[in-house]
């Protein structure tokens, strides 16, 4: 039985948990998985003035500007997103869904509204970043968990549970291993809402188990905009969904 | 990429109508928080401030409501020059209690934060006295096993607000001891 080293910060808007066996690196894995995070949130949060995403929405239209790495993964799975699921998936949350590209690392503005809510795919995209951190500086198994977008790889079975948002407490609902999994909460009073705007949408939680995270995260908005936990792009990705 | 390994609980439909559990995690100990956040420090002093009248003043001129009468904070020293700060506080969500120190640099600047416990439960026993007693005096210590205590919540709205305005308010009068010699 392994002896788990955890550890939570306040980043992304909410709490991260990582966990990974206590071994002789682990305080500095640890580490270096809490500074992926903060890095994807320094990139992408709409609340930090320097972020790709910041600049962006104050970019005039016709301008480019170039954005980190990791800012260009998102934008691009994001897109793809948006063009496989025929615009149920749009990071600018309806503003100008068409009003922005990103070729390589360099982003040009179409639009004047165009400005990005990334809420949906980043924190999923922090929990691939941080678990990749993880691997590569050695640690076999593991788990981050942010917030309820979460993953665990390795040997390590996760009990996964789920708050009642009414009245509190938890109830166990599946174990995980080697995958990820979200959770939204989807309908009026939510901020997660706009993705449901569409009229067809759910007024539920919704959960998505997928290989990766930013999958697992975004799916579960397309889920909620199509009301359909058997949409085509789920076995796409090899994905999951349940409505609870 | 290694294979999806899913186990849903049995009748989950079932068990989403059964009475829902709570959750309590220790990740470390204030002890354990301090030495992390500064491991070079090679003491550190417990400072127990009242909130006097002319404090209690500034605060407020500040936009801050101290939580208790006295303000508590750990000095991190080495061969007695002071490194930084430590406080240890609380917030309650609606869910939730989130026991977190904070890091101070000797200039004011945030260093780290890290969270020392959270408790996951129903919102009316998070205010019942009865149920925080039991946490009053209890030091996580050992590292958790897996197993039954180790759990991931995947919730919709795990807010890190309160965490965040508990950590302002904290720097807050931090800097006001600071400034006004309190805290040499």
């Amino acid at each position: 039985m392994s002896v788990w080293l955890r550890r939570a910060r306040p980043l992304l808007g909410t709490l991260v948990e990582i966990g990974v066996p206590q071994e002789a690196a682990a305080e500095d894995a640890l580490q270096a998985a809490f500074a992926a995070v903060r890095r994807v949130q320094a990139c992408m949060s709409r609340f930090e003035l320097d972020s790709d995403v910041a600049r962006f929405a104050a970019l005039p239209s016709g301008a480019s500007m170039e954005v980190e790495s990791e800012t260009a993964v998102v934008l691009q799975s994001a897109w793809a997103l948006q063009q496989a699921s025929g615009g149920l998936f749009d990071i600018t949350l309806g503003r100008a869904p068409d009003g922005w590209r990103c070729e390589g690392r360099s982003l040009h503005k179409q639009a004047a509204a165009a400005a990005f809510d990334l809420g949906g795919i980043a924190k999923g995209y922090a929990v691939d970043s941080a678990v990749q951190t993880l691997q590569r500086l050695g640690c076999t198994a593991g788990w981050v968990n942010a917030g309820g977008d979460l993953r665990a790889f390795g040997a390590v079975l996760l009990p996964v549970l789920l708050r009642d948002e009414d009245s509190g407490g938890v109830h166990p609902f599946m174990q995980l291993g080697d995958a990820a999994f979200s959770t939204s909460r989807f309908g009026v009073h939510c901020r997660s809402q706009v993705w449901a705007a569409g009229g067809r949408g759910v007024d539920a939680h919704v959960s998505v188990a997928a290989p990766s995270c930013l999958w697992a995260d975004a799916l579960t908005k397309v889920v909620a905009a199509s009301g359909d936990a058997q949409h085509p792009l789920l076995q796409e990705h090899r994905a999951r969904a349940w409505l609870h | 990429m290694p294979a999806m390994r899913m186990a849903l609980y049995p009748s989950a439909a079932l068990i989403a109508l059964a009475p829902a559990g709570a959750l309590a995690v220790d990740y470390m100990t204030a002890e354990q928080a301090q030495k992390l956040m500064f491991p070079q420090a090679d003491a550190f002093e417990p400072r127990d401030l009242p909130v006097d009248a002319a404090l209690a003043q500034q605060l407020a001129a500040a936009g801050v409501k101290p939580a208790a009468p006295r303000l508590q904070v750990r000095l991190a020293r080495q061969g007695g020059a002071v490194l930084g700060f430590v406080v240890v506080d609380e917030v309650i969500g609606k869910f939730e209690r989130i026991t977190y120190a904070v890091g101070v640099e000797a200039d004011g600047r945030v260093r780290q934060v890290e969270v020392l416990s959270y408790r996951e439960s129903h919102g009316h026993e998070i205010r019942l006295p009865a149920w925080r007693r039991q946490f009053v005096g209890k030091t996580a210590a050992s590292p958790l096993q897996v197993g039954e205590d180790i759990a991931n919540i995947s919730g919709a709205t795990l807010s890190c607000t309160h965490v965040t305005e508990g950590v302002r308010r904290n720097v807050v009068w931090l800097d006001l001891l600071r400034r006004s010699g309190r805290l040499s």
